[in-house]
């Protein structure tokens, strides 16, 4: 750590790489946390985006950089929290007893409290760090306090995924977090319930705070025995003696063992579906096979965690209403997601859009265009002028209609001497239902075509017969 | 938690004033060419300045319930001689066209007297009744609190008159405040009266004042100013009412920590002239979250900028939008009548997608964002930076990897089986996980660790209708028919594994014929026991256990084998058969299906154990010994 700062191993997981850089670091001239944390946070939106869950291990002598006057200054000058949800652990390689860690201390634990202080992610909260301080600055000291560090932090999180009466041991990667949204965190349950299953489609993407790869881990044999107990009991001792040296192979090797996980990838792929999973209470997930989009290109099976909540998928409704359609199992393909109604759903809305002129405008057009097109268009002039109307009355625009009103006139002024005489007929009924303060005023009211006989006959002699 | 943006109220102003004239002219004839001789030309018409207010607060509605559906409530409060309230804090009332019919209500504005003052009253005791989420909040939580949002379009003589108005509002807040303190019993019986009055913890005061287009005014903008202690925030905004619109389309941005995206390029097609496309602008607006990644290097005034991404258009080889699981946000057009933004809500909303990209002079090209639909609502989605694991280990390595005959067509159908559908009434989640439980509670995870699941069409019908819950009688009949066949193909001394696929036979081949149908028999037997739950399941376990007993049973079992093994076997206790015996006596002492506690208590009690068999008994842990009485005979008559 210096005033000046550089990317010694860029993310990797090539251990000799590492190993051979850090051998060839050198020491800089000043301790200068505040950059470093700059740095870092740089690198880490750079790479890993804003969503990611991240640890950081900062590493130091045991000094703070700076003397007792600098301290709020620095601590006031700390990048933190960072934008992405962040735990920092501090693992200072210095005596406990020495004086500058005395010293250093409190900007420790400063920085350990604000990587995870109210996040302007509230979702992605995360528990906080712990500073790792060597009992002592030797050697062994130092390397209780990593694995201290690496026991408490990079612990395997291995979960039972369950899905009725068959199950399997697995392990998130990364580990699944409690997720602390305002009130109290809600955790992770130790097992994951398959609930049912659903199309991906009608999945589709609803947030998620997190994803996490699920490995299957080789299962203890309490559970298997429990499980295939059936065979135990049914298979004679002649077939046990006659496989048996086969099964002590398969089960040295787990890999051969059926494992309920690898047949669950295998379905939700060909079936295209996803499970849905309660990872706790009020809490839920989806398990589905994904191609993950890199080099790799393997499918996997991934756990993807929604927000905490019943609402945190709209489109399915409350998520503790999902339920089994009864015992004669739809197999239709219709989907079931709930469709919302938003204001660029539903055409226009209303006037609503009126406070820009080219909307308005458009609606306007919209009414003499029909009214340039009678008396083919007669009952799409009257749904639009009905419209305009309704729209007109709930902005209290009585001065549109007025305005809509001389246009019809106009165009039944226009109208050639060879048009039939309905097309004035209505035009002029148009426009003087909208003088009519009922029209004017009454949104229930509907304007109604003239009555003629001339959309039957189509006579061009006028016949007022009306 | 109840941030300030859960509850806003609009206090329009519907004094006769606002009956004046925007004197913003709007023109009709504006897109026409010339007309034939006699045309007179349309008058230009103006908006009064209550249509401006109204349509400027449904357009910043319209924002909040596009992007919000539910948690963020708004009301109208209209203010003239009386206050009209339009909607309450329920779902169903929270929405456009709810207010639109209220304000037809409502009408034009009329003749008569009245003020801004009334209404502001009305919305500051709206702000006191707890909206549906605040009611059903636990009572212990003790960092609740009320706060709420108050826009209020009026138009005053000068600022000296809108100090006393706030004043009003903090009086109105402060003495409302007093009552509620003064009736205990809101906070501490709960809920004897049907509605407790909440006290109001904060209150944002945004007095919008609104004049004609030449108008002059006394009235000056005022930052935020805090009043009554951290109680109630005052800001004052002058705007033309032409501007009206423009103006709280711009303060819902803050309000909800929205920001706005112009995707640039959208290439387009002309109605007209279809062979050419030309390029447009759409400007979108969602959450501020979305920007996250891009503004980590911008400055604070860039950021109050709409961020201008590219339409990207795969070229070639390039993958398109890769599916990304991170967060998504709603997305609503800010222009929502205008044309491109129709085009492009229209093509999202027919189930494409389009990637956006950071516009980069260099040329490099970077996907930053993705736009979709999903049930008829448009999404924004970040894409960020590299996945936590972006190389898996392979799940062949791993554990069950390895195994290649795992049942994957029928899982398949098991998923189809139990598909989740949107229910009403609680408990659906718990009745799908039991249906689950029905289903596998017998359920071989491979192909080969089966017979049954493999012959096919004669076990199916079993296999099918026996996870159910209950079982009619034809149900149960058929069932029966399918033991009663297997039975028979036993008997007529057929291979179980001749009946299957040719592929699998070879596991089999090396398995005597009796093992086969020991294993079938065991097979079924484990299915139906798992299943034995309700009446006609046991119903059906009694008729197994009976055609077992013709063949597996102590008796009949050696009386065939006296048949075929008679040479070779002496009768009396062959290690074989005695092995089979003592296994199949432990299975039919268990008749029963394990039962948890609670299905014991609820479910019909179980009749008493069959007896054991005598002579099991008294051989204690040791083989029992068949037709003892047969060697004494023997021995006898020697």
């Amino acid at each position: 750590m210096r005033a000046i700062l550089s990317v010694s191993v860029p993310f990797t997981r090539d251990y000799d790489t590492i190993r051979a850089k850090l051998l060839q670091l050198e020491e800089g001239d000043k301790t200068c946390i505040e950059n470093a944390l700059h740095g870092v946070n740089q690198l880490v939106m750079s790479e890993w985006g804003l969503q990611i869950p991240m640890q950081i291990i900062l590493v130091t002598d045991g000094s703070s950089g700076v003397g007792a006057i600098g301290r709020n200054r620095v601590v006031q000058a700390l990048p933190l929290p960072p934008l992405y949800p962040v735990r920092i652990h501090v693992l200072p390689i210095v005596s406990p007893l020495d004086p500058s860690l005395q010293h250093a201390m409190p900007i420790y634990q400063k920085i350990v409290e604000l990587a995870t202080s109210a996040n302007s992610n509230s979702m992605k909260a995360m528990s906080r760090g712990v500073v790792y301080c060597p009992d002592q600055l030797s050697l062994p000291g130092i390397t209780t306090a990593v694995s201290r560090l690496c026991e408490q932090q990079y612990a395997e999180a291995c979960r039972w995924l369950r899905c009725g009466r068959l199950e399997a041991r697995v392990q998130l990667y990364p580990p699944a977090q409690a997720v602390v949204e305002g009130g109290p965190p809600t955790h992770p349950a130790h097992h994951i319930h398959i609930i049912g299953f659903i199309t991906q489609q009608d999945w589709g993407t609803p947030p998620t705070i997190s994803r996490h790869l699920v490995l299957p881990q080789p299962q203890t044999f309490s559970s298997t025995d429990r499980r295939d107990s059936y065979t135990s009991k049914m298979t004679s001792k002649e077939n046990q003696s006659s496989e048996g040296g086969s099964n002590e192979e398969d089960a040295s090797d787990p890999s051969k063992i059926p494992n309920f996980c690898v047949l669950l990838h295998g379905a939700l792929k060909v079936e295209s579906m996803a499970a849905v999973v309660s990872l706790g209470e009020g809490w839920w997930g989806a398990l589905s096979a994904v191609c993950e989009p890199s080099r790799a290109r393997r499918s996997c099976l991934v756990l993807c965690a929604l927000a905490p909540g019943m609402h945190a998928a709209p489109w399915l409704g409350p998520l503790d209403q999902l339920g089994p359609a009864g015992e004669e199992a739809r197999t239709t393909n219709e989907s079931i997601v709930l469709k919302a109604a938003r204001s660029y759903t539903s055409g226009g809305c209303g006037g609503a859009a009126w406070a820009r002129p080219h909307a308005l405008l458009a609606d306007v057009q919209k009414v003499l265009r029909h009214a340039r097109k009678l008396p083919d268009k007669t009952q799409h002039l009257y749904k639009e002028l009905n419209r305009l109307r309704r729209a007109a009355i709930s902005l209290g625009f009585t001065e549109l209609l007025a305005c809509v009103g001389a246009a019809l006139e106009r165009e039944c002024a226009a109208l050639p001497a060879n048009a039939p005489a309905e097309c004035s007929l209505q035009l002029a009924h148009a426009a003087a239902a909208l003088r009519d303060p009922r029209a004017a005023l009454d949104a229930k009211y509907t304007v109604q075509p003239l009555t003629t006989n001339f959309g039957q006959s189509r006579s061009s002699s006028p016949r007022h017969s009306n | 938690m109840y941030p300030t943006n859960h509850k806003t109220i609009f206090v329009l102003d519907h004094t006769p004033y606002f009956g004046i004239s925007s004197e913003n002219p709007i023109d009709f004839d504006v897109t026409k060419g010339p007309r034939g001789p006699g045309y007179v030309p349309l008058p230009p018409i103006c908006k009064s300045l209550w249509t401006c207010s109204v349509e400027a607060a449904v357009e910043y509605c319209r924002i909040v319930w596009d992007l919000f559906p539910d948690g963020k409530l708004v009301r109208f409060v209209v203010s003239d001689s009386a206050a009209h309230i339009l909607n309450s804090w329920i779902a169903n009332q929270q929405n456009l066209n709810h207010i639109l019919n209220g304000l037809c209500l409502i009408g034009g504005v009329r003749r008569g007297a009245g003020g801004d003052v009334v209404g502001l009253c009305a919305a500051i005791e709206a702000l006191g009744e707890p909206s549906p989420a605040q009611a059903a909040r636990p009572s212990t939580d003790r960092h609740f609190q009320n706060r709420g949002r108050i826009i209020c379009i009026t138009s005053a003589r000068d600022d000296v008159s809108l100090r006393s108005l706030a004043e009003i509002a903090l009086n109105a807040i402060v003495q409302q405040n007093k009552r509620t303190s003064s009736t205990p019993p809101t906070t501490s019986t709960e809920a004897s009266s049907s509605s407790p009055v909440l006290t109001i913890h904060y209150c944002h005061l945004v007095v919008i004042n609104v004049i004609p287009e030449k108008a002059e005014t006394l009235v000056h903008n005022q930052p935020l100013t805090e009043m009554g202690g951290g109680l109630m925030g005052v800001e004052v905004i002058v705007s033309r009412a032409s501007q009206l619109a423009t103006l709280l389309g711009r303060l819902v941005l803050p309000h909800y920590k929205l920001s706005t995206t112009t995707v640039t390029g959208i290439p387009m097609k002309e109605e007209q002239n279809a062979s050419s496309s030309a390029n447009y602008d759409v400007e979108i607006i969602h959450s501020a979250e979305a920007h996250a990644g891009l503004r980590a290097t911008q400055s604070p005034t860039e950021a109050m900028e709409s961020v201008v991404l590219r339409w990207w258009t795969p070229r070639g080889s390039e993958a398109s939008a890769v599916s990304c699981g991170g967060a998504v946000w709603r997305v609503t057009p800010a222009d929502v009548a205008s044309r491109p933004s129709a085009c492009l809500v229209n093509f999202l909303l027919n189930g494409r997608s389009v990637t956006l990209e950071v516009p980069r002079k260099g040329g490099g090209r970077s996907a930053s964002h993705t736009l979709s639909a999903h049930a008829g609502e448009l999404w924004i989605s970040a894409l960020g930076g590299r996945a936590p694991h972006d190389d898996p280990p392979a799940l062949s390595d791993g554990a069950g990897g390895r195994v290649t005959d795992y049942r994957i067509k029928e899982f398949g159908a098991l998923i189809q089986q139990n598909r989740l559908y949107p229910l009403r009434g609680s408990g659906a989640n718990a009745r799908a996980r039991s249906r689950l439980q029905r289903h596998t509670t017998y359920w071989p995870l491979t192909i080969s660790s089966t017979l049954i699941f493999n012959l096919g069409s004669f076990v199916e019908p079993l296999t099918r209708l026996v996870v159910q819950e209950s079982l009619t009688d034809e149900e149960l009949e058929v069932c029966r028919s399918v033991l009663h066949m297997l039975l028979n193909m036993e008997f007529r001394l057929e291979v179980p594994s001749s009946h299957l696929p040719a592929a699998l036979r070879g596991k089999w081949s090396g398995m005597r014929r009796e093992e086969q149908w020991r294993q079938v028999w065991g097979e079924v037997e484990a299915l139906v026991r798992a299943h034995a739950a309700s009446a006609t399941h046991r119903t059906l376990l009694h008729t197994l256990l009976d055609c077992r007993a013709h063949n597996h049973a102590p008796e009949g079992e050696s009386n065939r084998a006296s048949v075929i093994r008679a040479t070779t076997d002496s009768p009396l206790s062959p290690g074989g058969v005695a092995s089979t015996t003592a296994t199949t006596s432990t299975a039919n002492s268990e008749v029963w299906a394990p039962r948890n506690v609670l299905d014991a208590l609820l479910g019909a009690p179980r009749p008493p154990r069959r007896p054991d068999f005598a002579g099991r008994m008294a051989a204690g842990s040791r083989p029992a010994t068949l037709y003892q009485h047969l060697q004494q005979d023997v021995d006898a008559s020697h």
